[in-house]
């Protein structure tokens, strides 16, 4: 079995596996850990709508924090951006999650991904820059900062490798790209990763939580 | 027996000398070799003794032998095949039954130890009457003639890779002849079927320099295998822009486009065809408009549809997924739960 | 009136030497503080805490929101930080993964523990800031505070804290202020005429006041007897559970601070209170209203108010009057952060500002993001952290100083030490004022 046959067969496969696996797990395990009982008397009781409202309004830095945070909060929105575009919007890509989803859309021009492609990993580089020199982040990453940086990286710049070829055989970058998504996928579940889908839940409790107090959070 | 040289041969047949010239310049070309080699190649040619070449056919089509033979005008390559002292060939010799076997066992003894042996099919390990020959298991008959040759060449996917018989759930057991024989250089010559020059080149290089060619990791001559059909497509630059044709009769197929999303192996596919071309050079089927097979490749049948894109994996099922998220999900409930007695056993034990 | 200038100077004498009055919590061996720390951890995670503590990302932006960071840029004081020990004890021994975490990952020492006492004591007021500045919705300071329990029961906490702590849970009085200097306290107003009204049986409204009420900030006291008088509410205050503080919960002493609930709770019912009105003091009415109902074991058979919220509500309905304060003057709000943001009051200050006739200049971080004075979660007593409490209060002044307003108008009495300590620390002249003694000098007849 070469190389490719691998990273596209079982190892697309099993990556899938431990990904869904991974991530049930660590959903349903942080879910059903003890609720607390809230027995104050609550001031607002539209607690649902007030959760639904955090989702929404925490993606946004409310305007008295925007100097301070504008840096992290755009750079996050051109990482996360260009790279949602990359990875849908790419051609072969699209014939990707064809061959799962069994539906497809219109790709964009491959000029159009190389530049947004080549933004995603700017925007990376300077993150880990950061990372590597602001004194706060510095203090509190850890090696799952570090590991997720490499594992979302990686995809980006095999996947360049495997467009322009250079660096190796098609076939060798071409299962490079897919084994380094396949390495995405296994980490996430782990890493910090999963913020992508905690997100949800955990806006929503806040929103839920200091609605029920009466406080826009 | 062999007594006249391969020139000899060729002009008797009404090979001018400018077209053989032309043959070594084309050959040398092909070979990476540099220009001044062509001369080289011609004197050596010109000069060689017919060397003894026995091809035996086992699990296979015979597409290979048409692929060299049945070629629509007489070429070079069926005329330099015409005249090497082919001392046997199941299916091109008159002689059948024994009088075939005699011929072989003749040849071998006559040119121990300097023969050539071509092999088409694949070599069936899973019942010796899948495939026999005059009663002789093709295993059997594999290993004896290779004991007196000078260098094995597989000609065609099943020889090289064991081919289509190989295709899952291969019932024969089929095997490549490189998984047989490890004691002789085995040269794979893949396609299904093989580029004809590439036989006659690689016959050529083996007369002119009287070694074998330099190989790639899967045995094949870097000369003709070197290049993927990808890197040498004339339709690449469509691909580069991202323009496809998204079906066999669209707008994108009748403007020549990619047909990446046709499931082109071009990619990864290494072979001759983008350049040397088939029937005389006329065509090669990216062009005819067929996405590439990839049928020089190790396993190419088992490689998911033909029509499947590069791009598309096999993600596994929803069934394993939908497992998957069960255990997961359990595993959770599971940790969560453990989690909760743990809390509860020490809120009991607080004072 | 004002501030009890006198009493102030002898209190912050107090403070000082509140330390030395403890003795170190000796004679715990390592595991035992870790054995201790790690009950709390494991007793107090709960869902939607440990969504939380699987969320973050370390983008770091909760320091932005952190006074003490703001002011110092030491990044030792973002606040996720601080909860490193409950997230690494988390992941090892409650979280989905744990079983994989404890093969990369070490356990929590006592080491560990001690450091993070000046983390979570001197560097945090569990003001919630970060909690609102937080991408992934993660309510940080629910989280600071655990720790703060962990390290207390660690043997860890601050001298200061453990001194008032013990003086609550043994005699259940704050700062030496018993029922005895309360009823001196209260015969004083008498004596001048202001009629109270103590341990009545039965009283509709039951009045928290904190220990600084009896002490020093009689002002605010003073001007709630004669709020309560002038609203004609059946009302009263109870010498056996008038204090409206709970050091037990600042300091992370879950048994004091429930001894201490239960008390305020059993008056309350014995006197068939429907409302009880906690006094000027931030924590006292975010452990009563949103937290006593769950160390009660049911809901509470009676309405929580602050003091501020109370006479809100009270204006509206139209039983207080007051006047417009008679030399038109602009003000500036401080939301205490257990009252504002953490409790939810917001309106009423405003409504009883705005019916004062006084100029509102709100800050530019208005009510759920408004800075806090730095002195919240008994950093105000803690010597040790005087310095870092006095940059972090520069966050404070600048915003205040900002707004150009005259006065600045708070209602904690916490906040108000802090507010005139840091004042007098920085050279800063600006009244400090209580909400309730504003309203309270200003009554309608």
């Amino acid at each position: 079995m070469s190389l490719l046959d691998f990273a596209r067969g079982p190892g697309l496969h099993w990556a899938f596996i431990i990904f869904v696996f991974g991530i049930c797990w660590r959903f349903v395990g942080t879910l059903l850990i003890a609720r607390r009982i809230k027995l104050s008397t609550p001031r607002r009781t539209d607690n649902w709508l007030m959760g639904l409202k955090a989702i929404e309004t925490r993606s946004w830095p409310v305007e008295e924090f925007h100097r301070v945070i504008r840096f992290q909060h755009y750079s996050g929105y051109i990482w996360h951006i260009s790279f949602f575009i990359v990875l849908f919007f790419f051609q072969p890509h699209i014939l990707f999650f064809k061959s799962i989803l069994g539906i497809s859309w219109p790709g964009l021009p491959n000029d159009v991904i190389l530049v947004v492609g080549a933004i995603a990993v700017a925007t990376l580089v300077a993150l880990l820059g950061r990372r590597l020199s602001h004194p706060v982040l510095r203090k509190i990453s850890n090696v799952d900062d570090y590991i997720s940086w490499l594992v979302t990286t990686l995809p980006l710049i095999t996947g360049f490798m495997a467009f322009a070829h250079v660096g190796g055989r098609y076939e060798t970058l071409l299962a490079l790209h897919i084994l380094s998504v396949e390495l995405l996928m296994v980490w996430f579940p782990f890493g910090k990763l999963i913020h992508a889908v905690l997100v949800v839940p955990s806006r929503f409790q806040i929103g839920a939580s200091f609605g029920r107090r009466g406080v826009r959070a | 027996m062999p007594s006249k040289t391969l020139g000899e041969s060729l002009f008797e047949r009404g090979v001018s000398r400018r077209g053989f010239l032309k043959y070594c310049t084309a050959l040398a070309s092909i070979m990476a070799l540099p220009p001044t080699a062509a001369s080289a190649i011609a004197a050596a040619l010109e000069k060689a003794k017919k060397p003894s070449v026995i091809w035996l056919e086992f699990q296979a089509c015979t597409g290979c032998t048409e692929s060299l033979t049945r070629s629509h005008a007489p070429t070079l390559e069926d005329l330099i095949f015409d005249s090497i002292s082919l001392d046997s060939h199941d299916t091109l010799q008159a002689a059948a039954g024994h009088g075939a076997e005699q011929a072989r066992e003749q040849a071998m003894k006559d040119n121990w130890g300097n023969y050539l042996l071509l092999v088409d099919g694949s070599v069936p390990l899973g019942n010796p009457g899948f495939s026999t020959i005059g009663g002789v298991s093709n295993l059997e008959m594999l290993q004896e003639t290779a004991k007196g040759a000078a260098a094995v060449i597989a000609i065609g996917t099943c020889a090289a890779y064991g081919g289509l018989p190989k295709a899952s759930p291969n019932p024969t057991g089929a095997v490549a002849v490189s998984d047989v024989i490890k004691d002789k250089p085995v040269i794979n010559i893949p396609g299904c079927p093989p580029v004809p020059v590439v036989i006659t080149g690689v016959l050529a290089h083996y007369l002119t320099f009287g070694t074998i060619p330099e190989l790639d990791l899967h045995g094949r001559p870097l000369a003709f295998y070197g290049q993927s059909i990808h890197d040498r497509c004339y339709r690449r630059p469509f691909y580069e822009k991202g323009r496809f044709a998204e079906s066999f009769d669209d707008e994108g197929a009748k403007e020549g486009w990619c047909l990446y999303k046709l499931g082109c192996k071009g990619p990864i596919t290494y072979n001759a065809c983008a350049t040397v071309k088939w029937n005389d050079g006329v065509s090669f089927p990216i062009e005819s408009g067929h996405p590439c097979l990839g049928c020089s490749e190790p396993d190419f049948w088992d490689k998911g549809s033909f029509y499947q894109a590069l791009a598309q994996g096999q993600w596994g099922s929803a069934a394993g997924l939908g497992t998957a998220a069960a255990v997961g999900i359990a595993a959770g409930a599971g940790a969560a739960l453990l989690a909760r007695r743990k809390q509860h056993q020490a809120r009991e034990e607080q004072p | 009136m004002s501030l009890n200038q006198e009493s102030f100077q002898e209190f912050r004498e107090v403070i000082r030497q509140l330390g030395e009055t403890v003795q170190p919590v000796e004679g715990l061996t390592d595991n035992e503080r870790v054995r201790r720390a790690k009950q709390v951890f494991l007793t107090r995670v709960h869902s939607a805490m440990a969504m939380d503590l699987e969320t973050c990302i370390h983008c770091g932006m909760c320091a932005e929101a952190c006074h003490f960071y703001a002011q110092t840029k030491n990044p030792k004081y973002t606040p996720i930080l601080k909860v490193e020990p409950l997230r690494q004890y988390y992941r090892r021994e409650l979280g989905p993964h744990r079983w994989l975490f404890k093969l990369v990952s070490r356990d929590i020492t006592a080491k560990m523990l001690e450091e993070w006492q000046e983390l979570v004591y001197d560097s945090c007021t569990e003001c919630g800031r970060c909690s609102m500045i937080c991408p992934m919705g993660i309510n940080v300071s629910a989280m600071i505070s655990v720790v703060r329990q962990a390290v207390a029961e660690a043997g860890y906490m601050p001298a200061e804290l453990r001194a008032v702590e013990k003086e609550q849970n043994e005699k259940g009085t704050t700062f030496g202020a018993g029922p005895n200097e309360l009823k001196a306290a209260l015969q004083k107003m008498r004596e001048d005429g202001v009629d109270v009204s103590i341990d009545k049986d039965k009283a509709d409204v039951m009045v928290l006041i904190s220990g600084f009420g009896i002490n020093i900030t009689q002002d605010a006291l003073l001007a709630t007897v004669k709020i309560m008088n002038h609203l004609g509410v059946n009302w009263t205050i109870r010498t056996d559970a008038y204090e409206c503080a709970h050091f037990g919960m600042l300091s992370g002493r879950e048994q004091t601070l429930r001894n201490s609930t239960q008390r305020v709770i059993n008056a309350a019912i014995s006197c068939g209170a429907k409302t009880v009105v906690t006094g000027e003091c931030g924590y006292g009415y975010t452990a009563l209203r949103w937290e006593g109902a769950r160390r009660y074991g049911k809901p509470l058979p009676f309405t929580v108010m602050s003091i501020s919220e109370f006479l809100g509500q009270q204006l509206q309905a139209g039983r207080l009057r007051v006047r417009k304060v008679p030399q038109q003057k602009s003000v500036t709000f401080h939301d205490p952060c257990k009252v504002g943001r953490i409790g939810g009051v917001f309106e009423e200050p405003r409504a009883l500002l705005n019916a004062l006739g006084v100029e509102l200049r709100e800050m530019a971080d208005p009510v759920q993001t408004n800075w806090c004075c730095g002195g919240g979660g008994g950093v105000f007593l803690n010597n040790r952290a005087a310095p870092l409490r006095q940059a972090a209060f520069e966050s404070k002044r600048s915003a205040v100083v900002e707004t150009g307003a005259e006065s600045v108008v708070v209602s904690c009495d916490s906040c108000r030490m802090t507010f005139e300590i840091g004042k007098a620390n920085a050279h800063w002249e600006i009244p400090i004022e209580s909400l309730v003694v504003l309203v309270g000098e200003n009554l309608a007849d």
